[in-house]
């Protein structure tokens, strides 16, 4: 298969940028978007909770809106089809049960493939391993999706939007949240975020504390809590245990960019992102990058500014390799 | 059931009882298995440093230096046997001044008297070309070009899964609690089941005091469980160093390591502290602290702000010092394998073998078998999809589509290889055993993505309901019933 453009990843950066490319003058049929998941939209399909874009509307909502636009505009897409490798010949492996083992060369690759959570290693938590301490997408998936609560009495780290999200929908499906901790003395969310997550709920949220420790052999059965002083140190004397079945923690987000550094992609160390030119050009020529997977974005909007802002570059690329009679021609 | 006698017993399915039977799987015998755990490597063999240790650090003379440098060059063979990652990495033990350099020149000799290949010191500029991230204060190392890493519970698993195929019966959540010498039999209780077996090998690990404490007999030793923490780096560090780097050793043992792993990690650890309990696996803050700090001594500029995950594991030191491998002294056909603490890991080919001399001296008649598997299944071995070449990738997937769907991104883990692992012969029902024969969810997210998938395909495999779904143990449920 021969593509012009082929975008890995259908989030709001991926669909954006496939709707701008085209209004910039990438035909129609010389776009693919590749997406993993069953369904177009990215994470957004898991976010059931309004905040997203102009109108205030659902992630779902959202991505529902994005991909009417993709099928509207008869641009070409596969789901359920995962980009395991690509090279700097810009040839795609792709995987599907439906299509099996294919290669897919393009002449321009967009990377959107957005972002992973970061694991919990760098909290350094001591004591057992127990069941029931999960990252906050995880528990996203098991509540919204699955329709399973992932404890009953939950403390929740960090104070990400995804873990304030997280707190509200533990408590309006029958969990309960005993506090949401972080070890930061100032939030990086709105106070309305607050106000809606957590005080209307009356969930404690506690700043320069930290959880020092796990107990329960099996599943988790409580947790040790720590305050924190104005230079970061343990208070040793606010050390205390609360009794739980499960920790959510959230601590932040990483690009993910897997395939990128594979094929030889400059990753910049302290962003995890592709190092770009102000097209938004990776190191390997033709292979731009935009959304999460370049850096993690503040919001949903700023996301698809960049999705916007890759498509016209990308699209101004082609033209201009088409003139300069590239490879294909 | 009841009237079946087994040959031989094995008590603990860590990495010597996974040698054990796999040894032997090859002979004309009835193997039974009994472990106290709900896998196998559920000890010490799950959480350890993964290194196959040259053989210089065990005193000459001693069974530990022996059994180190003989089984250190028979896990390569059987890691090929059984499609096991292994990599000869070579090991550099680093020496900052004279002193320690005296150290290294002693260590040289010893390993050299024990036989181990190839060991020489090497000046700072060999150093450092070979390791340029070391720490330039560094003047000399010790370089041995035999030590090896490898996947420690997956060369239990590889083990275990070829005996299984071979006619081994394995007892899970079995903890032996009861022993009793029945005419020409042992009878093994655990709660009111009971296995009977001619022979009996002890390889419980940290509880083989208490297994020989059934027989009432006590080891002329203690066990002391002795906690090791870790900490895992990101992929993405895969640079940082290429080969086993540890510091001169002092009295407190060898030391702290920072190695490569064979899937592409680093692993920094671990220290040794004494616990009151055999079980207490956890991490504390002041352990991480301390083996970050060698860390950095090690190798300065080491990015440990990439920590995946941190971990601990206990192994059992013996106060003899030695590994203890001798037949009980009231039964003959009841063996003990005590004391295997490290390098048990490099040793445990050999410790097995030496176990079967131990067992032929006792009566037990080795006669091979024509119907061996050398495989872990009747099928081959079970290669993951993502060290598959493109050939067999395309292969694999035209087999079933399942492969086709990447389930774990980070480590490239596909719906095949979960359902495999599923229904291996000794099956991964469990989030956690699926993890560990996958590597689905142990990269850089740690499961953030992958987990609740795998519960799912747990859970339509074996046709249960999500919330049925265990992270290891019978009590570690992940979920907590359904939403509102």
């Amino acid at each position: 298969m021969d593509k012009k453009l082929v975008i890995i990843g259908s989030g709001p950066a991926g669909m954006v940028c496939a709707i701008n490319a085209l209004k910039s003058g990438v035909a129609k049929e010389d776009i693919l978007i590749i997406e993993r998941e069953e369904e177009l939209g990215g994470t957004l399909n898991l976010c059931i909770h309004t905040g997203f874009g102009k109108g205030n509307r659902t992630g779902t909502e959202l991505a529902t809106d994005l991909a009417n636009q993709i099928k509207n505009y008869g641009i070409e897409y596969l789901v359920g089809t995962t980009v395991i490798s690509f090279n700097k010949d810009k040839e795609i492996t792709i995987v599907s049960p439906d299509i099996g083992y294919e290669k897919v060369k393009a002449e321009a690759i967009v990377l959107a493939t957005g972002c992973r959570e970061r694991s919990r290693g760098g909290l350094s938590i001591g004591g057992t391993r127990p069941s029931g301490v999960i990252s906050a997408g995880t528990a996203q998936r098991f509540i919204n999706i699955e329709g399973y609560l992932p404890g009953k009495k939950t403390i929740i780290v960090g104070t990400t939007n995804l873990a304030l999200v997280i707190a509200r929908r533990l408590s309006l499906e029958g969990g309960k949240v005993l506090c949401v901790c972080d070890a930061r003395s100032k939030l990086q969310v709105d106070k309305k975020e607050i106000e809606e997550c957590l005080e209307f709920f009356n969930i404690p949220l506690k700043l320069r504390t930290v959880v020092t420790k796990l107990f329960g052999k099996e599943r988790l059965e409580a947790v040790e809590l720590a305050d924190l002083d104005k230079q970061g140190k343990i208070i040793r004397s606010t050390k205390r245990i609360l009794k739980c079945d499960s920790l959510v923690y959230s601590c932040g987000f990483i690009p993910e960019n897997e395939i990128a550094s594979l094929a030889g992609v400059e990753i910049r160390k302290a962003t995890h992102g592709p190092v770009v030119s102000k097209k938004l050009e990776t190191s390997i020529e033709g292979v731009f990058s935009c959304g999460n997977s370049r850096f993690i974005h503040k919001d949903v909007i700023s996301v698809m500014t960049d999705g916007k802002r890759v498509g016209k570059s990308v699209a101004e690329y082609l033209k201009k390799h088409k003139s300069q009679g590239g490879d294909g021609e | 059931m009841k009237d079946k006698i087994y040959d031989v017993a094995i008590i603990g399915a860590g990495i010597v009882g996974s040698m054990c039977a796999f040894h032997l799987s090859k002979y004309k015998l009835n193997i039974a298995v009994l472990e106290a755990g709900i896998d196998v490597a559920s000890g010490t063999t799950r959480a350890n440093s993964a290194i196959i240790h040259a053989g210089y650090d065990a005193n000459e003379g001693s069974l530990k230096a022996k059994l180190n440098v003989k089984g250190s060059l028979m896990v390569e063979p059987i890691a090929k046997q059984l499609g096991v990652h292994y990599k000869r990495c070579g090991s550099l033990v680093i020496g900052f001044n004279e002193q320690d350099l005296d150290h290294l020149n002693r260590l040289l000799v010893r390993g050299k008297k024990n036989g181990v290949l190839g060991l020489e010191i090497i000046d700072e500029k060999r150093l450092h070309q070979m390791e340029p991230n070391v720490s330039k204060e560094a003047k000399y190392a010790l370089y041995a070009p035999t030590a090896g890493i490898v996947c420690p519970y997956d060369l239990a698993y590889a083990t275990c899964e070829n005996a299984c195929t071979n006619g081994a019966d394995f007892f899970f959540e079995y903890k032996v609690d009861k022993i009793e010498k029945v005419g020409l039999s042992f009878s093994l209780y655990a709660k009111e089941k009971c296995v009977r077996a001619k022979y009996v090998i002890n390889c419980a690990g940290l509880y083989a005091d208490e297994i020989a404490g059934l027989i009432s007999e006590k080891l002329p030793f203690e066990i002391i469980p002795r906690r090791g923490e870790y900490m895992l780096l990101d992929k993405c560090e895969k640079d940082t160093v290429s080969h086993t780097i540890f510091v001169t050793p002092s009295e407190k043992g060898k030391g702290i390591l920072v190695s490569p792993t064979v899937d592409g990690n680093i692993i920094v650890g671990p220290n040794a502290n004494i616990v009151e309990s055999k079980a207490d696996t956890g991490v504390t803050a002041e352990g991480l602290q301390e083996i970050s700090q060698s860390a950095v001594t090690m190798v300065p500029n080491i990015n440990l702000e990439s920590v995946i995950t941190t971990f601990a594991g206990v192994r059992s030191t013996p106060t003899s010092g030695d590994f203890y491998i001798k037949p009980s002294t009231k039964h003959p056909k009841f063996i003990h394998s005590a004391g295997i603490e490290s390098p048990g890991l490099a040793s445990s080919p050999a410790i097995a073998l030496y176990i079967l001399k131990l067992l032929e001296k006792a009566g037990l008649k080795l006669k091979e078998r024509s119907d061996y598997i050398t495989t872990r299944t009747k099928n081959g071995n079970c290669k993951l999809f993502c060290d598959m070449t493109e050939e067999e990738r395309k292969r694999a997937i035209e087999k079933n589509p399942a492969n086709a769907k990447i389930v774990c991104r980070c480590e490239m883990v596909t719906e095949g290889d979960i359902i495999n692992a599923i229904h291996r012969p000794i099956s991964a029902h469990t989030v956690d055993m699926v993890k560990r024969r996958t590597r689905a969810g142990m990269g850089r997210c740690q499961g953030g993505y992958c987990r609740a998938r795998v519960a799912e395909i747990i859970a339509r495999e074996l046709n249960i309901s999500v919330d049925e779904v265990k992270k290891f143990s019978s009590n570690s449920h992940i979920l907590c019933g359904r939403t509102k």
